[in-house]
């Protein structure tokens, strides 16, 4: 083989990532298929399904009222179904290099969209006959941002090479002492600077161990994680339950940006929510930009590419590890604040796996921070339907309908992993000759 | 510490042999374990808030410190071990036995399933995979295993091996799934396992209030009671009052088996080859899938074998709690597979180690309303310790030449 076949092939396979393009295509397909055949074909064609969008039980701005929407729903569920499948059939067939994650992520939403349409359609099982679109995108949006927190604070850790498997312990570990905090001086603020300080702590200890002493860092994050759970089991029963002052719930306000809090939909969902998801948006922003377009993202990368070049070059790779390891873990134990700044309370397992979720949204999202948002929205609202659309009396049962947001995970990792690539020194100890 | 060129006492001690990292490393859990007791205890912390009212505080204090960290520790070997008066009034009058002897049967009834389990963890480790999803494995076990110990109704010597088999089957189901998914896709075991054992966890809810397992005239979610025919029976007989049982003789064969399989099997020399360099088992011919499915098949076997034996031989019926949280034995089963350096006669003393602290911690929690949870957080550091063998080294001033950290061969995610 020439030299210049072997350059063509090799700009092809980076051209045209077949594996992934595939992989992505066959999923849209089955969503494609099941809206099409389940919720179309599966509902009466005299059916109706009501959609509204005003915002209900929300404090401070309201919107102006919005009209609702009454669609037939079989007609719905088969032309979005058949769109779903077009999108499927695109990406299969032209092997998109770009914008896949927008034309996946786009047929998700239709397939929500469709998953919505055809569990409230009257007649039919549920008891109300409505849905309301604005609520749900507001219900599921703390789960969404307490997942991009993680998946960005595993952005910061793996794009510099540490596997940072502990983020779900970060997150009890900031929503433990976030909670204390902001019950006993009723700033959030002060809650946010506590977890952050938790965080980079068990970032801290991750990046000792698996940096100074070469320790595995997967085994290493696994062990933080048992050890948080069962540190934050015993301080709930020895300090939270007979000091009940340490644990009040209080929940953060929401600040309503002017004039664009009364925007129909986008308002509620984007623009009256509590500060900590106004910082996750800065938070998307500015690492994106530290990491793509700044020299020390350029840094960052190829430490987590190729650490004995970038050492050659002049980069501290173990001080960069360190540093990013300590803010990822700083921004996980935030994502726990934000967690009970939402949710209230803390009770042991409420993260419920969060963590972890997140880890594969960080995967899913191809280690990019907006990549992660997207693929977190995809996460967060199967999260929320999981655990709300029991409510709707949907003809699957509750324990089995939670599984749904784990199955997916499983799904998406196996179908992706290898054909996503992650940083190649992800995970490797690094040691100065 | 000497910097003389002739090794000291402590340094020649301490030299020979990678068990006193362990050792350390249990001695440094149980150091941080008393922090966190004193650092909760409000009688503890009242006492060190009138050192300066008076003279003679510093030494109140610490008598009230050394008190109850004390209380806590003694209650955990009394409670897991032998209580040395009950142990005495025994001896000297002939009477009391299973009185005295309680301790240590619990402890051993502890140790089954765990050691079950952990031997499985390990065998995963020494192939370079991380099977963290033992406790889903187990509870799948629990599950299939109930389902046989329940629905069926035959004579023990039929019953009891065939509903030990299906816990076996379980647990292979549960974990075939990662091992399939691993090396046909490629997908980090890691991710797959853990979310796993959430599906199982939701999926055990789910059979305990379906009609085929929820015991009759139940709304919660408890099984159906196995069959005496398929319980494992005390070893002492049912009268002795101790509740050590078979299953720790299954242990024993499991781990002898484990032994064979590692050390005298080619294929467990094929898991071992793979754990320690993948390359070279690929180019000495080794099938790199056959081998990650059947080490995810082994592994989930004994998860799934443990978790059985824990139904069969302790709680006799499946609830909402099976495995959850301190008694999550297939999270345990991690850590002790790592103490014990994932070879079997290692996780044996691992194993009981690690029974004694959850057996004791229960004592303890009784006896001095600390929570359980103490056992777990002395496990996770005991562990981060192991883990880390080097920082052993250097706090204790060791020599150790070959105490090596358990490294995975898989790096990264893909």
């Amino acid at each position: 083989m020439s030299i210049r076949e072997i350059a063509s092939t090799t700009i092809n396979k980076v051209k045209r990532p077949v594996g992934r393009s595939r992989a992505i295509g066959t999923l849209t397909l089955l969503l494609g298929a099941f809206t099409t055949f389940i919720f179309g074909l599966g509902s009466n064609p005299a059916s109706k399904s009501i959609l509204t969008f005003n915002p209900t039980n929300l404090t401070g701005v309201i919107p102006p009222h919005v009209g609702e929407l009454s669609v037939p729903s079989k007609a719905t569920c088969l032309i979005l179904g058949i769109l779903i499948i077009a999108v499927g059939i695109e990406i299969l067939v032209r092997r998109p290099a770009e914008g896949l994650m927008v034309r996946f992520g786009g047929s998700a939403v239709l397939f929500v969209i469709g998953l919505l349409i055809w569990t409230v359609r009257v007649p039919g099982p549920a008891p109300f006959g409505v849905i309301n679109m604005t609520a749900v995108l507001v219900g599921s949006s703390p789960l969404v941002m307490v997942l991009v927190f993680g998946a960005l604070s595993g952005v910061m850790c793996e794009r510099a090479g540490v596997v940072n498997i502990a983020i779900e312990g970060q997150f009890i570990g900031g929503a433990f002492f976030g909670s204390m905090i902001a019950s006993t001086t009723h700033s959030f603020i002060l809650a946010a600077f506590m977890g952050a300080l938790i965080g980079a702590l068990l970032g801290l200890l991750l990046s000792f161990l698996a940096l100074r002493y070469l320790s595995d860092q997967i085994i290493v994050g696994v062990v933080i994680v048992t050890m948080l759970a069962s540190l934050s089991s015993y301080l709930n029963v020895q300090v939270l339950s007979p000091y009940p002052q340490y644990n009040t719930g209080d929940l953060a306000p929401k600040i309503a940006i002017p004039l664009l809090a009364k925007i129909p939909i986008l308002g509620p969902v984007f623009f009256n929510q509590n500060g900590f998801f106004y910082l996750m948006i800065v938070l998307v922003i500015v690492i994106s930009f530290a990491l793509f377009k700044t020299r020390y993202g350029l840094h960052v990368r190829a430490v987590g590419e190729h650490p004995k070049a970038a050492e050659t070059v002049g980069i501290d790779v173990i001080k960069i590890r360190y540093f990013n390891v300590v803010v990822g873990g700083a921004i996980a134990g935030i994502g726990g604040v934000a967690f009970i700044a939402s949710y209230g309370q803390f009770q042991p397992g409420c993260t419920s796996g969060l963590g972890y979720i997140a880890l594969a949204a960080l995967i899913f999202g191809k280690w990019r921070p907006s990549g992660a948002v997207v693929a977190s929205i995809i996460f967060g609202v199967s999260v929320y339907l999981a655990n709300n659309l029991q409510t709707y009396n949907v003809p699957v049962r509750s324990a089995i309908l939670q599984t749904f947001p784990y199955l997916i995970t499983i799904g998406v990792v196996a179908g992706l992993i290898g054909r996503v690539r992650a940083p190649a020194a992800d995970g490797q100890p690094y040691k100065r000759d | 510490m000497s910097n003389s060129s002739k090794p000291n006492l402590w340094v020649r001690y301490t030299s020979k042999s990678p068990v006193f990292v362990t050792v350390f490393s249990v001695v440094l859990g149980l150091v941080v374990g008393a922090l966190v007791i004193i650092a909760t205890s409000p009688v503890i912390l009242h006492s060190w808030s009138l050192v300066f009212s008076s003279w003679g505080g510093i030494f109140h204090a610490l008598k009230v410190t050394l008190d109850n960290v004390g209380a806590a520790y003694r209650s955990i070997f009394t409670g897991s071990i032998v209580d040395p008066p009950q142990f005495w009034h025994a001896l000297t009058t002939g009477k009391d036995w299973a009185v005295a002897l309680t301790p240590i049967s619990e402890t051993l009834t502890y140790t089954a399933p765990l050691l079950i389990a952990s031997i499985g963890v390990g065998i995963a480790f020494q192939a370079g995979m991380f099977n963290i999803g033992a406790n889903g494995q187990a509870v799948m076990g629990g599950i299939v295993g109930t389902a046989a110990g329940s629905m069926l109704h035959l004579p023990t010597i039929v019953h009891v091996p065939l509903t030990l088999l299906a816990g076996i089957l379980g647990g292979v189901i549960a974990g075939i799934i990662p091992g399939l998914l691993k090396a046909f896709t490629g997908a980090h075991e890691v991710i797959i396992t853990l979310m796993l054992n959430y599906v199982i966890a939701f999926f055990l809810i789910y059979t305990l209030l379906s009609t085929a397992l929820q015991q009759p005239g139940q709304q919660n979610d408890v099984s159906r009671y196995l069959d005496p025919t398929a319980q494992l029976s005390p070893l002492f007989g049912a009268h002795s009052g101790l509740r050590v049982n078979w299953g720790i003789i299954i242990a024993g064969i499991v781990v002898v088996f484990a032994w064979w399989f590692l050390e005298r099997s080619t294929l467990g020399f094929d898991f071992r080859v793979t754990g320690a360099n993948p390359k070279t088992a690929q180019a000495s011919g080794i099938n790199a899938k056959v081998v990650i499915v059947l080490v995810f098949l082994i592994s989930g076997g004994l998860a799934g074998l443990a978790g059985v034996v824990q139904v069969s031989s302790t709680t006799h019926f499946l609830d909402g709690g099976f495995l959850v949280g301190s008694a999550g034995i297939g999270f345990t089963a991690i850590t002790v597979s790592l103490l014990g350096r994932n070879n079997p006669i290692g996780i044996i003393w691992g194993s009981l180690l690690f029974a004694a602290l959850n057996v004791g911690g229960r004592v303890m929690q009784a006896s001095t309303s600390i929570p359980l949870d103490l056992a777990t957080i002395i496990q996770s550091v005991i562990v981060l310790f192991v883990a880390t063998p080097v920082l052993v080294k250097e706090i204790f001033r060791l020599r150790v030449e070959h105490a090596e950290a358990v490294q995975l061969s898989v790096k990264g995610w893909s």
